[in-house]
């Protein structure tokens, strides 16, 4: 296990290629736009060795019996998905944003079981390469991305239709040494500051589509790997030598998303896990799936903790926290919060064991999880931006309050309570604004898949058939069986 | 000759919400059992089990219980469309479960 600050010298070890506003990035460990997901992500290597946390953060390898973070875990009980879970919740509530861990370490637990199952099927081998890339994961405490999304271009259309090749990734020639890849990943949180991608397809494939059913390990600075770093709301903050207008500033308002190109990039065949098995796309793709949309019933309440937090701190700045009104909507905004924990908490015991020995949550009810993420956190944010008043959008920066003529005016009418300081209700509201008002809450939106996806995935697990022969029992319709099973 | 057939238990979950039809399956599954001269069923309390089937009804496997288990030298686990880990169609899970206690 490595610390923080040796995550963040790692970084500057390697050169990848990244871009963000025209500008070729030198170092994200040292860039402002970078520095807050790099801290995020430092946390949990931090936390792991803090005492307070180390028994969410830390287990013991089951390949080489050592002591591991837990980020490079394989699970291989139910305790272990509720572990992750409040590893997840417990994180979210110490950053208040994204940490960008969670998609390499369920890229991970995926490409674990479904090698096993690959080598099983076809006698290639798969799960020993993977084994291998594994074990250098856990040893040196690798904080690797998980590039699952293509771009899709029409999505009408599968990617071997497509009019450009390229919207999906894929194999362009098979040397006697590797593959070469061409295409893209996109909206790939933590890309810029991880140090290697473990690269899935996206969709189920069918066999014209063969050459896109692949899977490998690319590390950051492999040649023709481009990383292009994404804009988010209110992002010039971090670079214009503003503290409080960026709300968060240690750890920033969600993670960090890039759109990685791959410009014919050579994966030697130790680090391909899948080359054409265009029948298996769909397990990876599902158990990736679920494993990710299990975490953010963990994750987003933590982040919800410190919402709820600094709204109701902000009640009490502004004097309106023994509202009745207020009240019910601080308990309602626990509910919401309290609800999705329930969700990945049961999708986490209901989950099972795989082939491979690696267990994996109820897909059912980890969708059902994500998809009440999409609309609780939004619920949950309109309440906070209900509490928090139309300051919230139209509040002075921190540069006019500190100016020389108008900062007396500003600190005057900002002011809540006659003992706390307008600076106070200042930091809460850039926080609440950061956290509810752009780029974050469309991650709840679309992180780990949209909403449609997780209802296709509901609509294949839901047995509508057997819901039909209960009410045909109940109803007296036709033959009556003396019980549904 | 009784002794000599392969004694078999069924036992299910719960049926709690089951991802395939197990009355359907259990159903198949006896009758089967009863034309087959090598297999014999008996209730999953009897002293003497060869093999206990356990039926669940998704992959969450709760009648896998180690004190099930225990009852009989072998065991067979459906769990939802799988058997013993192993992917099989709803459609062909009684059939399949047939051919394994035959080959046991």
């Amino acid at each position: 296990m490595i610390s923080g600050d040796e995550y963040r010298e790692s970084l500057r070890r390697v050169k990848p290629e990244i871009y963000y506003m025209g500008e070729k990035i030198e170092s994200v460990a040292d860039h402002p736009a970078f520095i807050p997901h790099v801290n995020a992500a430092a946390l949990t290597y931090e936390m792991a060795q803090a005492p307070e946390f180390e028994e969410l953060l830390t287990t013991k390898s089951h390949l080489t019996g050592k002591k591991i973070n837990f980020f490079t875990h394989i699970h291989h009980s139910t305790h272990d998905l509720v572990r992750k879970v409040k590893a997840l919740r417990a994180l979210g509530q110490q950053t208040g944003s994204c940490f960008a861990r969670c998609v390499g370490h369920d890229a991970l637990n995926a490409v674990f079981s479904v090698t096993y199952d690959l080598d099983k099927k076809n006698s290639t081998e798969y799960h020993q390469r993977f084994l291998n890339l594994l074990k250098e994961v856990q040893a040196r405490d690798l904080f690797i991305s998980g590039a699952m999304t293509d771009p899709k271009g029409d999505r009408s259309l599968s990617p071997s239709e497509q009019s450009d090749p390229d919207q999906y990734v894929h194999i362009v020639e098979k040397k006697r040494d590797g593959i070469v890849v061409r295409g893209a990943k996109a909206h790939i949180t933590g890309a810029a500051n991880a140090l290697g991608h473990l690269v899935m397809p996206t969709t189920s494939m069918q066999e014209a589509d063969a050459d896109y059913a692949v899977c490998f390990y690319v590390p950051v600075d492999a040649p023709g790997l481009i990383h292009i770093f994404g804009r988010q709301t209110n992002d010039e903050r971090k670079c214009g030598g503003c503290i409080i207008d960026q709300g968060n500033v240690e750890y920033g308002i969600v993670g960090g998303e890039s759109l990685i190109i791959f410009d014919n990039v050579f994966i030697p065949w130790e680090n391909v896990f899948m080359c054409g098995e265009y029948d298996s796309v769909f397990e990876l793709v599902e158990r990736f799936a679920t494993a990710h949309r299990q975490n953010y019933g963990g994750c987003k309440v933590g982040l919800s903790d410190a919402l709820i937090g600094a709204t109701y701190a902000l009640a009490e700045v502004q004097g309106t926290a023994k509202a009745a009104h207020i009240r019910d909507k601080l308990i309602e905004m626990t509910h919401l919060a309290e609800t999705l924990y329930c969700c990945s908490i049961a999708c986490s015991c209901q989950g099972y064991r795989l082939p491979a020995g690696n267990f994996m949550a109820d897909p059912l009810l980890a969708n059902v999880t994500k998809l009440n993420v999409t609309r609780h956190i939004y619920e949950i944010a309109r309440l906070a931006q209900d509490i928090a008043g139309g300051m919230l959008a139209t509040m002075p920066s921190e540069i006019d309050w500190h100016d020389s003529r108008i900062g007396k005016y500003v600190d005057k009418y900002i002011k809540g309570v006659a003992d706390v300081p307008a600076e106070t209700r200042m930091r809460l509201l850039r926080l609440i604004e950061g956290m509810t008002c752009g780029t974050a809450l469309v991650e709840s939106m679309h992180g780990a898949g949209s909403p449609q996806a997780q209802k296709i995935m509901i609509m294949r697990r839901a047995n509508w058939e057997r819901k039909k022969r209960l009410a045909q029992r109940l109803a007296k319709i036709g033959e009556q069986p003396r019980f549904v099973c | 000759m009784l002794g000599s057939k392969i004694q078999v238990s069924l036992k299910y979950c719960g049926s709690c919400n089951p991802y395939i039809d197990l009355s359907k399956i259990g159903g198949e599954l006896k009758k089967a059992i009863k034309k087959e001269n090598d297999l014999n069923l008996v209730s999953p309390e009897s002293n003497h089990i060869d093999t206990m089937v356990i039926l669940c009804g998704c992959p969450r496997a709760c009648g896998n219980k180690e004190e099930i288990r225990a009852r009989a030298a072998q065991s067979i686990v459906v769990a939802g469309e799988t058997i013993d880990l192993v992917p099989v169609p709803e459609k062909d899970i009684s059939a399949t479960v047939i051919k394994k206690l035959k080959s046991r």
